[in-house]
């Protein structure tokens, strides 16, 4: 039995198929990005909500005899599927029997089976515990027919649409900061609905033609301690109306302790939920820009806004810098940007991220860059730095670009004084003027203008100025007229927005059709 | 160019890049400073023209007799005294050039409303740089190299003397690229010494008188610049 065991585990660990399929329902059920859980997602929100449909509809209407086989056999099955699968993925039992067996060979003790699955199968009992698994099975239910009263347990199917919805976590999550007081509350409304419910059944049972059972009075009790009132049920002696009134006034107090408790909760937690938020948001865009500290360079960055920047989010460590930028209208975090924590919730693997480190302290910058590439080597780093003497650390820690502000603007103050007019022009180029627009021309494999030399490119009609080519990390400035135009070059030209535009329509005209 | 005497005031962050810079350019640059230690920096790092004054009296400012200078470069590293400075400044020379840095949005109004002529704002530049980097870092990069001339490319001003062979052509008949450089743009007299862009897509005529702004490697540059400064030679097909 435990080589049989034993062997069959071996097997399946040196099988790269069942690994394989073992990945593929993991990324099935797990992975966030990858499309076939969405698909696996949709089906299943639609079995739920045809299932619920077919329950509500057959209350009044006969149900032809597929839908109901549909209702009962198909969707049970898939749920049935599906929780067996999570059940499975959960942990990996066979590669928990080879790790204990080849750690006992190691050690020269005895291979207990026992200990093995013991241990395995008491994880898989604790998943099987969890709300999801708990829930995941009542879905399963409904299937068995002799019991109609299973039939029920359909509406638990909805409960399975919880899974998709991350804010009942998050409710979740804020109550459970409140246990101790939920449960004080809790405790303390079980107490006096006891009592009270005892009290009147003890009291009025013979008296109240509405009274039979202890269950009648603790109804009862609960009916009116959350001031409800149904007045199916009301006490007809003295005795009973003043419990009435006691639990009433303590019903409200209750009510509105409660309401207080769970509002604190919320409002205590309300920033970081929105945080949260925000951060789900940025990771569902393909590229977004993260800029580190909210001070004069970050605050010119977003008035100039010579463009659409996209998705973006402002980080700083000051609360009230902070406030100052969602007040200026901006999105804003309060959190560390040096932190490992902070940036790897943002998802690196699937979005283009930019970081602009904009502080005012180098530290801090660097301490940034070196955190984001630590993380990914992906993120783009634009690193501000305010020491030119630091400018080598910069590079040491990876930053893909660098930003002087002073050393910039000693240069357009130079230029200034020593070349007045060069100064409008260069400024012009800098700050991208419409009519000095310097832009770049990527070349791609099918572009039109590959190949071409550049005498035949007629950048004059379009009233270009064509300064050169940059090709494998160098600029070749006014290349000679015979120089044929390659792949992955980029073409640097200079002029209006519209002339560009026209440049690129005109010879990009054929890609569409050649992809 | 335009000036050759030019005074910084500060010997800051700004002032001491700015004034070695000009310094190695070869033009005559005074510094004024308020504080003993930068004036002493300053004297150790060459400059002979070094003087201690409190920039906030206007008497102290009259004595320099600034009138002889051309240019006024406002780079204290206090704004607020920079600030101070510029309106002192314009107040008692009021046909002087005045050029200021500035630090902040609020910073450049106040300059500019003190009389400045040119106010150059620090994170401006920057935040423009970095919509550049986003935007076209190959653009930016190059364009950064020719600003600074790490290339060997640079710009060059160049004047249309009389009787050159551009004058009286128009600007896109001439080939300059065969000459290896490229003509960015002029300053024309007859628009009302404005600077226009070859870009703009208007045709100029090109006038002696008229200063051209060329981009290319240096001895292309100076080599364009000699030639344009012969004689017409008639018949001469360029």
């Amino acid at each position: 039995m435990k080589e049989l065991l034993l062997s069959f585990a071996l097997f399946l660990h040196r099988s790269t198929r069942y690994k394989a399929i073992k990945a593929f329902a993991k990324q099935l059920l797990f992975d966030t990005n990858s499309s076939y859980k969405r698909y696996f997602d949709i089906t299943i929100i639609f079995l739920v909500i045809s299932s619920v449909f077919i329950l509500i509809y057959e209350v009044k209407h006969p149900v032809p005899e597929w839908l109901d086989n549909y209702d009962i056999y198909v969707v049970s099955f898939i749920f049935a599927v599906e929780y067996l699968l999570r059940l499975w993925v959960h942990n990996d039992l066979s590669e928990l029997l080879i790790k204990e067996y080849n750690d006992s060979k190691f050690l020269n003790k005895e291979f207990s089976l026992y200990t093995v699955l013991k241990a395995g199968l008491a994880e898989k009992l604790k998943y099987m515990f969890t709300p999801s698994a708990i829930v995941d099975l009542l879905a399963i239910l409904p299937a068995y027919r002799p019991l109609r009263i299973l039939r029920i347990f359909i509406l638990f199917r909805v409960f399975k649409l919880l899974r998709y919805t991350k804010s009942i976590n998050q409710f979740i999550d804020v109550l459970v900061t409140k246990k101790f007081e939920l449960l004080t509350l809790l405790f303390l409304l079980f107490f006096i609905v006891s009592i009270s419910g005892i009290a009147i059944y003890v009291l009025e049972a013979d008296i109240n033609p509405h009274i039979h059972t202890l269950f009648d009075g603790l109804y009862w009790a609960i009916v009116t301690i959350s001031t409800v009132g149904y007045g199916d049920i009301s006490p007809v002696t003295d005795i009973g109306r003043s419990i009435s009134m006691l639990i009433i006034i303590s019903g409200i107090a209750m009510i509105s302790f409660v309401t207080s408790v769970l509002v604190s909760a919320f409002s205590e937690r309300l920033s970081e939920l929105k945080e949260h938020r925000i951060v789900d948001q940025m990771n569902k865009s393909t590229s977004f820009m993260i800029v580190c500290g909210y001070g004069q360079m970050a605050k010119m960055f977003f008035r100039q806004q010579r463009r659409e920047i996209g998705a973006y989010v402002i980080m700083d460590t000051d609360a009230t810098r902070v406030e100052a930028a969602k007040k200026d209208g901006y999105i804003a975090i309060h959190d560390d940007a040096s932190s490992h924590k902070t940036l790897s919730r943002f998802d690196a693997q699937y979005c283009q991220i930019t970081i602009l480190c904009l502080t005012s302290s180098d530290v801090e910058n660097i301490y940034i860059t070196l955190n984001a590439k630590s993380i990914s080597r992906h993120i783009k780093v634009i690193a501000r730095v305010n020491n030119p003497e630091t400018v080598n650390k910069f590079t040491y820690a990876g930053a893909d670009e660098l930003l002087l502000p002073n050393f910039v603007a000693n240069t357009m103050i130079y230029t200034a004084i020593t070349q007045p007019t060069m100064y409008k022009a260069i400024h012009a180029i800098l700050t991208g003027k419409s009519i000095a627009n310097l832009d770049e021309i990527h070349v791609h494999n099918s572009h039109a203008i590959k190949g071409k030399k550049v005498e035949d490119l007629d950048f004059g009609a379009s009233k270009l100025l064509f300064l050169g080519i940059h090709r494998r990390g160098e600029f070749i400035f006014n290349p000679p007229k015979s120089m044929e135009i390659e792949t992955f070059d980029v073409l640097l030209v200079m002029g209006r927005k519209i002339s560009l535009e026209y440049f690129k329509s005109q010879h990009e005209g054929d890609i569409n059709v050649k992809q | 160019m335009s000036s050759n005497k030019i005074v910084i005031f500060g010997y800051g962050n700004h002032g001491k890049f700015i004034a070695q810079g000009l310094a190695e350019d070869g033009l005559s640059v005074s510094i004024v400073e308020s504080k003993k230690e930068r004036v002493d920096d300053a004297m150790s790092d060459g400059f002979t023209d070094v003087f201690l004054v409190d920039v906030t009296k206007d008497s102290a400012l009259t004595k320099m007799h600034l009138d002889t200078f051309e240019q006024l470069v406002c780079v204290m590293d206090d704004v607020h005294l920079n600030v101070f400075l510029t309106l002192s400044l314009r107040s008692l020379y009021a046909n002087a050039y005045i050029l200021a840095i500035s630090d902040s949005l609020n910073a450049t109004k106040k300059l500019q409303m003190a009389g400045a002529n040119k106010v150059i704002d620090l994170y401006e530049v920057s935040a423009n740089k970095i919509y550049n980097i986003l935007d076209k870092p190959i653009a930016t990069k190059v364009l950064e190299d020719f600003v600074n001339n790490k290339s060997g490319i640079t710009f060059k001003e160049m004047l249309i003397p009389p009787n050159s062979f551009l004058d009286g052509k128009m600007a896109n008949e001439v080939d300059f690229s065969s000459h290896g450089v490229l003509l960015i743009g002029m300053i024309d007299e007859e628009l009302g010494h404005t600077f226009v862009f070859v870009t703009a897509g208007i045709s100029h005529k090109l006038d002696s008188g008229d200063t051209i702004v060329c981009l290319g490697e240096q001895k292309e540059l100076e080599a364009f610049e000699a030639l344009i400064k012969k004689k017409e030679e008639r018949g001469v097909n360029i």
